[in-house]
C-alpha cells in the first residue's frame, strides 16, 4: 500500500518536471479562478426574497448576532452596523455566507455554527434591513480629512492609517462600520450610548475606552483611559500614551469615571457645515491598507 | 518447581485483588468529612458545604502557599470540574467528556477516558462537565449526548453506558453525578430548548434505570394544573446541578431550573411547577415528599441552580434540620428541610423585581419587570445574582460564602415558536451600557441572611468557594486569580494568577501529610501546597 503510494508520487513528480513550474503556476491561477468565479456566480441565496425566511432571519439574527451586532443589526459596541449596505468583507450572497459561517481572521469576528438554511435565513434578513446601494454622506471629505488632522484635533487621539494618536479607538474603518448619523451624534455628545451589544450568559467584557483617575503614593494624579484591570493590578494609557502598569496595594485611590476622555464638539467647535465634512471624511474610511 | 511457585503467586495475586476493599463505600460518602484525605463527592460531603477538615494550610501560612504541579488537558473550552481525590489518586473530567486519572502528588497521568461525542451536542452554554461521582471501584459520568457512563476507576474502561434522553431534542448532562447508596443520581440540562426536565436514578452496578422524578408533572398528575394548556410539554425546569442528600431523613435535595421558555411567561400561564424549585425526594424512590419553588412564574431565566447547603442551627431557641440557598433571583433562602417550610428570604445582592418574600414564601412583585418589546431593566441579569457555582459553609465561622454577581440585564420580548432542538428562550438580553457588572464573594449569618463582609471583584464572578478548618475560604476570579481569604474578616491573604478566568470550585486533599488546594482553570488543572 505505502509502495503504490510513493509510486503514484513519483508519477506527479515526472508531470511537473515535464511542465515546468512556470506552465504549472499559469495552470493552478486559471483552475483557482474559475473555481472562485464559478462558486460566486452559483452561490446564491435560495431564499432571497423570502419574506417569511427573512423574519425567520430575523429571530436568528438576534440569537447568534446581536450580541455583538446590536438588536436591530445598526451595530452594537463590537460589532459593525449591517444595515447599511457596506459589506467590507464581500456584499454578495456566497461572500456573506462565508463571513457568517468562517468568521473573519483579525477582528472580532467568529466562524459560526449555524445550519446552511439559518445563515441563509439570516442572509435574507440582512438583505431586508440593508438597502441595495449605499447612499453617499453629504459633505465635503478632504475638507473633513483637513479638519480631523488640523482643527478639530481629532489626530490627537485617533488613528487612521497609522497616522494620529493612540488613546482613543483606531477609526481607519470607521466608514464600515457605523452609520454618519451615529458618527455626527458621537462627535457631538461622545457620551451618548449610542450602540447597544447584547449579553450572553458567562461573557462578560469590559467597557472600552473607559476612563480611570489613579493616585500614587507619593500623590501624583494620573488619568487614562483602562487597559485592563483586576481586583490587584491596573493598566491604562495615561493622555501622553505613556502605558501606565500599578499593582493597587501601590495606590491610594483608582477612580472610574463612566464617561469618556473625548471631549463633546458642541456647534460652537465645529459648525454643522464642518461636521457634515468631518463625517464625510470618516464615512470614507473602509480599511483600506496605508499607500507609501 | 519453578513454574508452580509462579503459578501459585499468581492466583494469590488474583485472589488478593478479588478481595481487596472497594474503594469508596457508601458509609464513607455518608460521613466524607471524616476523611479529610480525601474528596469524595462534588461538593465534598453529601450536605453541599464545600467544607474541608484539613488545617496545615491556614490563615498564618498561606502567604506562602505555592503551585505544587500543573495538568494541562490540552483540551480547550470551559474547565467547570471539581476534582475527587481518592487515596492518592485524582479524578476529573474536562470539557467534551474526556476523564483522567492522576496520580495527586505530581498531576502524572494514570489513564484517560476520550469521550467520542457527536459533533453537534446541544447544550447552550459550553461543552462542559462538573465531574465525577464515584462508588466501590467505579467512576460516574454523565455527557453532553445525554449518557451515563460508568468506569472502572483503576483503568478507566466503560463498565455500562446507558441512554437518558434523545440529546438532538436539546437533552444534555453538564453535572457531576451524586451517588446515594446503590444508585447515581443525575439531572437532565436544556431549559433552553423546551425539554422536558427529570432527575434520573441509576443501578451502579448495572446501570438500569431505578427512578425517574420528571419536574414538570403530566396529565393527572399533581402540579400540571400550574402549566396552561399543554406547555407542560415543552416545560423546561431542567436539574442539571449535583444535589445534596440528608441520609439521615434519607432525602435528596435537587434544584431545578427555569421553565421553557426562559423569559416569556405569556405562553405558559400559572405558577410553573416544579420550574425554579428544589424538591426533596425520597432517596429510594425517586417520589416528591415536598417542593419549594423560589420564582413561580418566571420571566428572567432564574434557574434555582445552586448547590442547596444543609446545615443544622438554633431558630428562635431551637434546633433546626435547615437548607440554605441564596438563588439567583437575588434572595437568600432558609427553609426547614424535613418538610420544606419557608423560614426566611433576605436579599444578599440588588434586585429591582420585587419588595420582598412574602411569609407565604412568594416574592412580591415590583411591577415593569416583565420583558417588553421596549426592552426592561431587570436587576439581577439573566444569569442572575448567583449561579451555579458552589457557595461553601464553614462550620469553624457559621458564616455561608456566596458568590454574588451584581448585573442587570435589559429584556427584550422576542415571541419564538417551539422547534424541538432549537433554542426557546422567548426574548433576548443585553447589558444595559451604563451599567458595568461586577461582583463579590459575600459572607452570610445563615440564621438572618445578613452580610457580615465582602470582598469586591472587578467582574461578575463564575467560580465556586471552599472554606477549609484552617481559617480559609477559596475562590477564583474571571481575571484569573485564585484568592485565599480569612474566612472571619474577608481580608484576602493570598492570591496567584492562574491566566485563565476560573469557572471551576476549589477543592482540597492531603497526602504524605501535606494538604493540597486544586483548582481548574482555562485548560489546566493546579494544585498547590506550601512549600518543604
Amino acid at each position: 500500500m505505502r509502495e503504490r503510494n510513493l509510486r503514484r508520487r513519483s508519477k506527479i513528480i515526472r508531470l511537473l518536471d515535464f511542465m515546468g513550474p512556470f506552465t504549472l503556476a499559469l495552470t493552478i491561477i486559471l483552475i483557482l479562478s474559475i473555481a472562485r468565479s464559478a462558486a460566486a456566480q452559483e452561490t446564491k441565496n435560495p431564499l432571497a426574497g423570502n419574506a417569511k425566511a427573512a423574519q425567520e432571519g430575523a429571530s436568528q439574527f438576534r440569537i447568534n448576532c446581536a450580541l455583538c451586532h446590536g438588536l436591530h443589526a445598526q451595530g452594537g459596541s463590537r460589532g459593525p452596523d449591517l444595515t447599511r449596505g457596506v459589506w467590507n468583507h464581500g456584499g454578495s450572497d456566497a461572500e456573506l455566507f462565508r463571513t457568517i459561517t468562517q468568521g473573519v481572521s483579525g477582528t472580532l469576528m467568529p466562524a459560526n455554527d449555524i445550519s446552511d438554511a439559518e445563515t441563509w435565513e439570516i442572509i435574507a434578513y440582512l438583505r431586508s434591513v440593508a438597502p441595495a446601494k449605499l447612499k453617499k454622506a453629504p459633505g465635503d471629505p478632504k475638507t473633513g480629512e483637513k479638519l480631523f488632522f488640523g482643527d478639530a484635533n481629532c489626530a490627537l487621539c485617533h488613528m487612521v492609517r497609522g497616522k494620529g494618536g493612540r488613546i482613543g479607538p483606531d477609526l481607519s474603518r470607521v466608514g464600515s462600520a457605523r452609520s454618519p448619523e451615529y458618527l455626527a451624534a458621537k462627535i457631538r455628545d461622545p457620551n451618548r450610548a449610542l450602540a447597544a451589544g447584547l449579553m450572553q450568559p458567562g461573557m462578560e467584557w469590559p467597557l472600552d475606552y473607559q476612563t480611570v483617575t489613579v493616585v500614587t503614593r507619593d500623590g501624583q494624579s494620573i488619568t487614562g483611559v483602562l487597559r485592563n484591570e483586576d481586583s490587584f493590578s491596573i493598566q491604562f494609557m495615561d493622555q501622553a500614551e505613556n502605558l501606565r502598569l500599578y499593582l493597587k496595594n501601590d495606590l491610594q485611590k483608582v477612580t472610574y469615571e463612566q464617561k469618556t476622555l473625548m471631549p463633546a464638539f458642541g456647534d460652537d467647535i465645529l459648525d454643522d457645515a464642518q461636521l457634515r465634512d468631518l463625517v464625510a471624511y470618516l464615512d470614507g474610511l473602509r480599511g483600506e491598507v496605508a499607500q507609501k | 518447581m519453578k513454574m508452580r511457585s509462579i503459578l501459585f503467586a499468581l492466583i494469590l495475586v488474583c485472589a488478593l485483588v478479588r478481595t481487596s476493599r472497594a474503594q469508596v463505600s457508601s458509609e464513607q460518602l455518608d460521613h466524607a468529612t471524616r476523611s479529610p484525605q480525601n474528596w469524595l463527592t462534588y461538593s465534598g460531603d453529601y450536605s453541599g458545604r464545600r467544607y474541608s477538615e484539613l488545617q496545615q494550610i491556614n490563615t498564618a501560612n498561606v502567604s506562602r502557599l505555592a503551585p505544587a504541579w500543573v495538568f494541562q488537558s490540552e483540551v480547550a473550552g470551559k474547565f467547570e470540574a471539581t476534582p475527587l481525590v481518592i487515596d492518592g489518586v485524582m479524578y476529573f473530567t474536562s470539557p467534551d467528556d474526556h476523564g483522567y486519572a492522576v496520580d495527586a502528588r505530581t498531576g502524572r497521568v494514570i489513564w484517560r477516558y476520550d469521550r467520542s461525542l457527536p459533533s453537534r451536542v446541544i447544550a447552550c452554554c459550553g461543552r462542559v462537565n462538573r465531574g465525577f461521582a464515584a462508588l466501590g471501584d467505579k467512576l460516574f459520568l454523565a455527557t453532553l449526548d445525554a449518557h451515563v457512563v460508568a468506569l472502572d476507576a483503576k483503568t478507566g474502561s466503560v463498565l455500562w453506558d446507558v441512554e437518558a434522553a434523545d440529546y438532538r431534542l436539546g437533552h444534555s448532562f453538564t453535572l457531576a453525578p451524586l451517588v446515594v447508596k446503590d444508585k447515581v443520581i443525575v439531572g437532565i440540562s436544556g431549559g433552553e430548548y423546551g425539554i422536558r426536565g427529570f432527575v434520573d436514578a441509576y443501578d451502579t452496578n448495572s446501570g438500569k434505570r431505578a427512578w425517574r422524578f420528571y419536574t414538570v408533572p403530566g396529565t393527572g398528575e399533581a402540579g400540571n394544573e400550574t402549566w396552561a394548556g399543554d406547555s407542560w410539554k415543552r416545560g423546561g425546569a431542567p436539574a442539571w446541578i449535583t444535589g445534596s442528600y440528608d441520609p439521615d431523613l434519607n432525602l435528596i435535595y435537587w434544584t431545578t431550573g427555569n421553565p421553557s421558555p426562559s423569559d416569556d411567561p405569556s405562553v405558559r400561564k400559572g405558577d410553573n411547577l416544579y420550574s425554579n424549585c428544589v424538591v426533596a425526594l425520597d432517596a429510594d424512590t425517586g417520589k416528591l415528599r415536598w417542593h419549594f419553588q423560589f420564582t413561580p412564574a418566571d420571566a428572567h431565566d432564574w434557574d434555582a441552580t445552586e448547590v442547596p447547603v444543609l446545615l443544622d442551627l438554633n431558630i428562635d431557641g431551637k434546633p433546626r434540620k435547615l437548607l440554605a440557598h441564596a438563588n439567583r433571583n437575588g434572595f437568600f433562602y432558609l427553609l426547614d428541610r424535613t418538610d420544606g417550610k419557608f423560614l426566611l428570604a433576605k436579599p444578599f445582592a440588588h434586585i429591582n423585581w420585587a419588595n420582598e418574600v412574602g411569609p407565604d414564601g412568594r416574592p412580591r412583585l415590583l411591577p415593569a419587570a416583565t420583558p417588553s418589546k421596549e426592552g426592561t431593566v431587570v436587576c439581577p441579569a439573566a444569569a442572575g445574582a448567583t449561579n451555579w457555582m458552589s457557595p461553601t459553609f464553614s462550620p469553624q465561622t457559621g458564616l455561608l460564602y456566596v458568590v454574588t454577581r451584581e448585573q442587570c440585564d435589559i429584556f427584550t420580548a422576542l415571541p419564538q415558536p417551539f422547534h424541538p432542538g432549537h433554542p426557546y428562550l422567548g426574548s433576548v438580553y443585553y447589558k444595559p451600557v451604563e451599567n458595568k457588572p461586577w461582583g463579590a464573594l459575600r459572607a452570610l449569618d445563615p440564621a438572618t441572611g445578613e452580610i457580615k463582609w465582602e470582598f469586591k471583584y472587578v467582574s461578575a464572578p463564575w467560580s465556586g468557594a471552599l472554606s477549609t478548618a484552617g481559617g480559609l475560604v477559596f475562590a477564583g476570579d474571571m481575571e484569573g486569580y485564585l484568592i485565599a481569604f480569612d474566612a472571619r474578616t474577608g481580608k484576602d491573604l493570598w492570591h496567584f494568577q492562574t491566566g485563565a478566568p476560573i469557572i471551576a470550585g476549589p477543592m482540597s486533599f492531603s497526602l504524605d501529610q501535606k494538604q493540597y488546594v486544586v483548582i481548574a482553570s482555562g485548560d489546566a488543572v493546579v494544585a498547590f501546597k506550601l512549600p518543604d
